[in-house]
C-alpha cells in the first residue's frame, strides 16, 4: 500500500497509526499448537512406558516364563500370558475368517451391484455397525446368540464330531453352554465388518471408471471384473485394511468378555470357553493386587505390541485412504 | 497371428454367437448372489441387535429409570438417574479434555507442519492411536492417574475418555482444514494478518461444520465406552461425590455389572440402559453425517 | 487450413459389406436425450470417424455399441444398432459376449494389475481355452501386431503397469486383438499420448483395418483425415453429415461441416 492512496482515504493531515501484529499471540498460538500435536507422539510414548514399567515385575519374576507358561494361578501366585495370548490370536483368527469375506462382499456389493439410491442407506447401516458400543455387541452375543449357538449348533456338532480325529478335539465342547472362542470369534467379525467393509469400499471407489470400463469391455462379467482387475488393482491397501479389523479384533474387550467363557485353562477345542488378554485384564483388573496386578499389565504390554505391530503394517498399507 | 486375412472381404466371417461358457455365468450368478447375502446378513445383525434392545429395553424405560439412583443388591425398584447423569460428566470431561488438544494439534498438521516429516510421524502415530484398544488406554491411565492417587475418580475416567476422543478430533480437524481452499487463507494473509488470526478467524469459520463433526463422532466413540472406565472411574450405586473424587457411577459399568447379575430388576434396569445409550449414539452418528454431508 | 491436412489415399470399397448398421437410434441420460435418431453405416474392414465438437455425443455413440453405457442404470439407448443383423442393444444379446465382439480402447492407456503376458492372454482366457502353445502364439502374434513384442518380448511377465504410456496403450490395443473381435472402437486413443506414441498408434490403425471394422473418435481433425476412409461429423447429438472421408474435408456438403472441419468453430 503505498502513502499516496493512504492519503486519499484520510482525514487530512491524519497519520495511520498501525497497531503492531499481535506478534505474542501469533507466537502464543503456534507454540500451543504444537504442544497438543506433540502431545499426541507423548501419549503414546506414555502408554508404551506405562505398560513396561507396570508390567515389569511380571516379566521380572517369571522372565521369558510368562510368555510360555500355561498356569495362570491367583492362589500361589504363579502368571502366565500363554492361554490369552493363545485365546486372543485365535478369536481375532477366526473373526477375521468370518468377517473378511463377508466384508469384501458387502463392498463389492456397495461399490457394483447396488442400485443408486439403494447405496446411501446401507453404507450408513453398516457404518452403523461400528458405533454400536462394545458392550452392546457382547449383550447381544450373552442372551440371544450364545443359547441359540448352544442349542442349534454346538450341541449337534459336538455329537458329531464325539470321537473323531482331530474334528472331535477341534470342534468338541465339554460342556455345551454356547460360550467359547468360537462365539467370541463370531461377534468380533461383526464388529470388524463395518471397518473393513467401508476402507475396502472407498479404495474400490477410488480406482478410475476407466480401466473398470475397459475390463468389461472385454467381455468380463462382474465377478472376473472385481476378481482379475479390481481387487488386484485396490492391492494392498485391502490387505491393510484387514489388518486394521485385526488391531480391532485383538484389543476388543467387553463383548469378548462377555461371550469368551472367561476360562484360565487352554483347551484344544474352539468350542470351549477360554480366554482373552483383554478379558483377562477386564474381569480381573478390580479384585487384583500386588503381582496378580503386575502381571496383568504385563498382559497389555504384550497385547499394545502386538497390536502396535498389527497397526503400523495396516496404517503403512492403507496409507493411501483418507478415512480412519 | 491366425486372424483369417484369407478371407474375401465381400463376406463377413461367421462366428456362432453363444461362446459365453455356463461356468463363468454361474459364478458370477453367484458372487453376485453371496455379495447381496452378505450385505443383508450384516444389515440384519444390525436390525437384530436394534430390535432386541428395543423389545427388552422398552419395559424398563419409565419416569423412575430418570429419577431414581441405581438400586444395590437386592433391593427393589430403582433407576439409573446417577449413572445416566455421571455418563454425562464423564463423556463431557472427555469432550472438554479431547477438544482443545485435538483442534489445535489437527491445526497444526494441516496449517504449520503439512508435508513436514515430523507432521507425517504425528499422523501416523495419531493413526494408530485412533485403532489403539481402549483397554490399554485404560489401563495406561490407571497407572498413572488412579495408582499414584490412590483411588478411583471421575478425573480419571474423564482423562481415560479423552485421550480416546483425541485422536478422533485431530483426524477431522485436519481433514476438514484441507478441504478450506487456500486462496481463502491467503486473501486473509493479504490484508496482513498473521497467521494465528487468519487460521482462527477465517480458516477455523470456514472449516466449523467439519469439526464440529468431528467433535459429535468422538462424543459417539467415547458414550459406550466401558472397559476404560472399569480401571479409572469405576461405578457405584449412589449418587457421586461432586467432587468426583471415588467412584463415578456410568451407564456402560453399571450396564456390565447389571447384566448378568442375578437380580431382576438389575438385568430390567441393564437392558433400559442399553437402549438409552445405544440410540443415543446411533442419533449423534447419524446427526454428524448428516452435518458432513451437508457442509461438502 | 485444408491445405495442412494430409488426405491418405483412400481405398473406399463400396460394395464392402456393412458391419454394423444403426437405424433410428436414441439416447438418454436420465431425461437429458443426448443423441437424436441416429442413422449411419459402418462398413467392414474400414476405418469410420466421428468427429465432432465437446459434446456433441460422438463417444456417446461409439459406447453404446459395446453397451458400456449400460454399467450405469440412468443410461438407455432406444432404437436399433445392427451388428450383422443382431441388434446388440436388445437384452437378448449377451453383453459379455457382445463386448468380446466389439473390443474398445478408451482413452487413457488401462492395462490390468497383471503381468503383461496375462493382460493379452486375459480376454483369450475367457472365451477360450487354447492349448498353452497356442495361447503363446496368440499372445505373440498380438503383440506383434500391436507392434509392442520387440520391446516386451523379454519381460512379458513384467507388470503392464510399468510400461510407458504408449506402450501401456499398444499393449490394450494387443489386449483387444488378441480376442478376434470383429469391431474395435477407439475412444480418442491418443488424446493422452505425445506426438510419437501418436504416431505409432496411427501407423497401427492403418495396419489393422485389413482384420478388423473400425470406429474411431477422434477430437484431431488431422488424425481423421490421415488414418479414416468415412467419417462422420456430429453436432448437439445429431449425425450432420456423413460421407467418405475426402469428400467431408474437400467438398463437404454442409456449411456447418465446412466451418468445422475449416476450423471456424468447435
Amino acid at each position: 500500500m503505498t502513502a499516496a492512496t493512504d492519503m486519499t482515504s484520510l482525514p487530512a493531515g491524519g497519520m495511520v497509526t498501525r497497531r503492531a501484529p499481535k506478534a505474542g499471540f501469533d507466537r502464543l498460538f503456534r507454540t500451543a499448537s504444537f504442544t497438543a500435536a506433540l502431545l499426541v507422539l507423548v501419549l503414546l510414548a506414555g502408554i508404551m512406558v506405562s505398560m513396561v514399567v507396570g508390567g515389569w515385575p511380571a516379566f521380572r519374576e517369571f522372565g521369558f516364563g510368562f510368555i510360555t507358561s500355561t498356569v495362570w494361578d491367583t492362589q500361589n501366585e504363579q502368571y502366565g500370558a500363554w492361554p490369552a495370548i493363545v485365546g486372543t490370536l485365535s478369536t481375532a483368527l477366526i473373526a477375521l475368517v468370518i468377517g473378511v469375506p463377508l466384508s469384501l462382499g458387502i463392498a463389492v456389493y456397495l461399490t457394483q451391484l447396488a442400485p443408486a439410491w439403494f447405496k446411501k442407506p446401507v453404507s450408513t447401516a453398516i457404518e452403523l455397525l461400528a458405533a454400536v458400543p462394545s458392550i452392546i455387541y457382547g449383550m447381544w452375543g450373552l442372551f440371544v446368540f450364545v443359547p441359540l449357538f448352544a442349542q442349534y449348533v454346538q450341541i449337534p456338532v459336538s455329537n458329531v464330531v464325539e470321537g473323531m480325529p482331530i474334528l472331535g478335539t477341534v470342534l468338541y465342547s465339554r460342556s455345551p453352554s454356547g460360550l467359547g472362542i468360537f462365539t467370541a470369534g463370531f461377534i468380533l467379525a461383526f464388529m470388524i465388518v463395518p471397518f473393513i467393509a467401508s476402507i475396502t469400499r472407498d479404495m474400490l471407489e477410488q480406482i478410475p471408471s476407466v480401466l473398470r470400463e475397459s475390463a468389461y469391455g472385454i467381455g468380463a462379467t462382474t465377478w472376473e471384473v472385481v476378481r482379475h482387475v479390481l481387487v488386484p488393482q485396490a492391492g494392498v491397501s485391502i490387505i491393510g485394511a484387514i489388518m486394521l479389523g485385526l488391531g480391532r479384533a485383538l484389543g476388543e474387550t467387553m463383548a469378548v468378555t462377555f461371550v469368551v467363557g472367561n476360562a484360565n485353562r487352554l483347551s484344544a477345542s474352539i468350542l470351549d470357553p477360554g480366554s482373552t488378554i483383554a478379558s483377562r485384564i477386564a474381569n480381573e483388573f478390580n479384585e487384583a493386587m500386588g503381582l496378580q496386578l503386575n502381571s496383568l499389565i504385563a498382559l497389555g504390554c504384550i497385547l499394545f505390541f502386538v497390536t502396535f505391530v498389527v497397526l503400523c503394517i495396516a496404517r503403512l498399507l492403507v496409507s493411501r485412504v483418507k478415512r480412519y | 497371428m491366425t486372424t483369417s486375412t484369407s478371407a474375401s472381404p465381400r463376406e463377413l466371417p461367421h462366428v456362432p454367437w453363444g461362446r459365453v461358457r455356463q461356468g463363468r455365468r454361474s459364478a458370477d450368478r453367484a458372487m453376485k448372489l453371496i455379495a447381496t447375502g452378505f450385505t443383508f446378513c450384516a444389515i440384519f445383525v444390525l436390525f437384530w441387535i436394534l430390535g432386541m434392545l428395543v423389545v427388552k429395553g422398552i419395559g424398563g424405560l419409565s419416569l423412575a429409570t430418570f429419577t431414581q439412583v441405581t438400586p444395590g443388591p437386592g433391593s427393589e425398584g430403582g433407576g439409573l438417574a446417577n449413572a445416566i447423569v455421571g455418563s454425562f460428566v464423564l463423556t463431557f470431561l472427555g469432550i472438554a479434555v479431547a477438544t482443545p488438544i485435538g483442534v489445535l494439534a489437527g491445526t497444526w498438521l494441516a496449517e504449520y507442519g503439512r508435508k513436514s516429516q515430523l507432521a507425517n510421524l504425528i499422523r501416523f502415530i495419531n493413526d494408530i492411536l485412533l485403532s489403539a484398544p481402549s483397554i490399554l488406554i485404560g489401563l495406561f491411565v490407571y497407572v498413572i492417574l488412579v495408582e499414584p492417587f490412590r483411588g478411583y475418580s471421575g478425573w480419571a475416567g474423564g482423562v481415560a475418555l479423552g485421550i480416546i476422543a483425541i485422536p478422533v478430533i485431530v483426524r477431522t480437524t485436519e481433514d476438514m482444514l484441507n478441504l478450506v481452499p487456500s486462496p481463502l487463507r491467503e486473501a486473509g494473509a493479504a490484508l496482513g494478518a498473521p497467521p494465528a488470526v487468519v487460521i482462527t478467524s477465517v480458516t477455523w469459520r470456514a472449516a466449523k461444520a467439519g469439526m464440529v463433526t468431528g467433535i459429535l463422532l468422538a462424543l459417539a466413540r467415547i458414550a459406550g465406552e466401558t472397559a476404560p472406565l472399569i480401571f479409572t472411574a469405576l461405578n457405584n450405586n449412589f449418587w457421586f461425590s461432586p467432587s468426583l473424587v471415588g467412584g463415578v457411577s456410568n451407564l456402560p459399568v453399571t450396564i456390565y455389572q447389571f447384566a448378568s447379575a442375578p437380580y431382576e430388576n438389575w438385568q430390567q434396569l441393564a437392558w433400559a440402559g442399553s437402549l438409552i445409550i445405544t440410540m443415543s449414539i446411533l442419533v449423534l452418528s447419524i446427526v454428524a453425517r448428516r452435518i458432513v454431508a451437508g457442509g461438502k | 487450413m485444408l491445405s495442412t491436412l494430409e488426405l491418405s489415399p483412400q481405398t473406399l470399397d463400396a460394395e464392402a459389406p456393412i458391419r454394423i448398421a444403426v437405424k433410428n437410434l436414441d439416447f438418454y441420460y436420465g431425461e437429458h436425450k443426448a443423441l437424436k435418431n441416429i442413422n449411419l453405416d459402418f462398413r467392414d474392414r474400414h476405418v469410420t470417424a466421428l468427429i465432432g465438437p465437446s459434446g456433441c455425443g460422438k463417444s456417446t455413440l461409439l459406447r453404446i455399441f459395446n453397451r458400456i453405457y449400460s454399467l450405469y442404470p440412468e443410461q438407455r439407448a432406444e432404437g436399433e444398432v445392427l451388428l450383422d443383423g443382431r441388434n446388440v442393444i436388445s437384452k437378448d444379446v449377451d453383453v459379455n459376449e457382445l463386448r468380446s465382439r466389439v473390443g474398445m480402447v478408451f482413452q487413457k492407456p488401462t492395462p490390468f494389475p497383471m503381468s503383461i503376458y496375462d493382460n493379452v492372454a486375459f480376454g483369450i482366457r475367457l472365451y477360450e481355452k487354447p492349448p498353452k502353445s497356442e495361447l503363446d502364439d496368440r499372445v505373440e502374434g498380438a503383440l506383434r501386431r500391436s507392434a509392442l513384442w520387440d520391446e516386451v518380448k523379454d519381460k512379458l511377465k513384467s507388470s503392464g503397469m510399468g510400461l510407458s504410456g504408449g506402450q501401456q496403450q499398444r499393449l490394450c490395443i494387443a489386449r483387444t486383438i488378441a480376442q478376434k473381435p470383429e469391431v474395435i472402437l477407439f475412444d480418442e486413443p491418443t488424446s493422452a499420448l505425445d506426438p510419437i506414441s501418436t504416431g505409432k498408434i496411427e501407423d497401427l490403425l492403418e495396419q489393422l483395418k485389413s482384420d478388423f471394422t473400425i470406429v474411431i473418435v477422434t477430437h484431431n481433425m488431422q488424425q481423421a483425415a490421415r488414418i479414416s476412409q468415412y467419417t462422420a461429423f456430429m453436432y448437439l447429438g445429431e449425425v450432420i453429415e456423413f460421407a467418405p472421408t475426402n469428400t467431408i474435408f474437400m467438398n463437404p456438403a454442409k456449411k456447418q461441416t465446412q466451418d468445422y472441419v475449416t476450423g471456424r468453430f468447435g
